[in-house]
């Protein structure tokens, strides 16, 4: 790719000017670089917990259908419905936000109160109890699982957007100041160089005119 | 002739300023200590750009199991993690050094505690982050 150069004026001032945008141009891709090796960490790390949630839920589940079905033929689907229908869920999920390297996730909680204690109502036995229970682990995983694959979302996009930036640093901003901060130093030694070219001449000029008053 | 007002460098000096201003938004204004943060029903501190950082109980009373009383009095959270862009280490800062006692306690190794200032490496902020999401937080610095 060829790096364009922009050259407003060629002048010392101009050329300290892009020295110094040039050093904040290295600074922000040093932190770019450092948020992107962070958040890439962060988004490793989640699809890992989200890998091995999604195994824990499936198996979770087949565990609560089993008991479901083991349920359903002692008791019985009226039995069961009638149960269902007088059962309360009662589950509550806080749901707030963190921050990781200035991206927002949410985050949920289930939160546990008495109400998540197996029934003992008459007529139920422990295959009803097992299921609930076993239905509430599901919930709860569920709930996390939510919560990662949300946040899997969110930093991938991330990821995304501060890749692009780091790219356009790293291939179109940086060179683009190093080649014009290089064509303007070459300028100035051209400019210099002719300079010391011009007054040899202008002395040797003044060398021959003293010669010939002579 | 046209005159260069010096605008792109306002542009990189605004983004540069921007950019470390999105990145250590959260950092909380004060921070609580772990026994402050028991006590209430929602623990949480106030963030430097007004909104809220939750903590997860479950992680606050991980830390309770591996500290003393002493230690719950006196460790601040969130534990604040600082990215350096030039070294690439991380750093922790520390007066008392329970962060270090926590975290040779989730590596289960030794953690090096020098001139109030805790060393780790990238590998082992993986496994640090598993453990502590809610209760570490990064600062980006130069």
């Amino acid at each position: 790719m060829t790096t364009k150069i922009q050259v407003t004026r060629p002048t010392k001032i101009e050329l300290a000017r892009l020295k110094r945008r040039m050093k904040l141009a290295t600074r922000i891709q040093k932190i770019v670089k450092d948020r992107l090796s962070i958040l890439i960490m962060e988004f490793l790390q989640t699809v890992r917990e989200c890998t091995i949630l999604k195994e824990k839920l499936l198996a979770d589940f087949r565990e609560a259908y089993k008991a479901l079905s083991v349920t359903t033929g002692y008791h019985g689907y009226a039995f069961l419905e009638k149960e269902l229908l007088a059962s309360e869920m009662a589950l509550e999920i806080s749901s707030y936000t963190r921050n990781v390297a200035g991206v927002r996730i949410p985050v949920f909680e289930t939160e546990d109160n008495g109400a998540s204690s197996p029934r003992n109502t008459p007529g139920t036995s422990s295959l009803t109890d097992n299921s609930t229970r076993l239905s509430r682990e599901c919930l709860k995983n569920a709930v996390e699982l939510a919560e990662l694959q949300n946040s899997l979302e969110l930093l991938g996009t991330e990821i995304n957007k501060v890749k692009r930036i780091n790219n356009a640093l790293e291939y179109i901003v940086i060179p683009g100041l190093d080649a014009t901060i290089k064509y303007l130093a070459m300028k100035f030694e051209e400019r210099d160089r002719e300079e010391v070219a011009r007054l040899k001449y202008v002395k040797l000029l003044i060398e021959q005119r003293e010669a010939y008053a002579y | 002739m046209r005159i260069d007002s010096g605008k792109p460098d306002r542009t990189f000096e605004n983004h540069l300023q921007g950019d470390l201003k999105t990145l250590n938004a959260h950092l909380p204004r004060r921070r609580k200590t772990l026994s402050e943060l028991l006590e209430e029903k929602r623990p949480h501190v106030e963030c430097g750009d007004g909104s809220t950082h939750y903590f997860k109980k479950k992680e606050l009373e991980y830390l309770t199991e591996i500290l003393n009383n002493d230690d719950q009095q006196m460790l601040l959270l969130p534990i604040i993690i600082e990215v350096e862009s030039d070294e690439g280490n991380l750093k922790v800062r520390s007066k008392t050094g329970i962060e270090a006692k926590i975290f040779s306690q989730i590596l289960d190794m030794p953690i090096a505690f020098k001139l109030d200032m805790i060393t780790i490496f990238r590998p082992q902020l993986a496994v640090l982050r598993k453990v502590l999401k809610t209760t570490t937080q990064y600062a980006f610095t130069i």
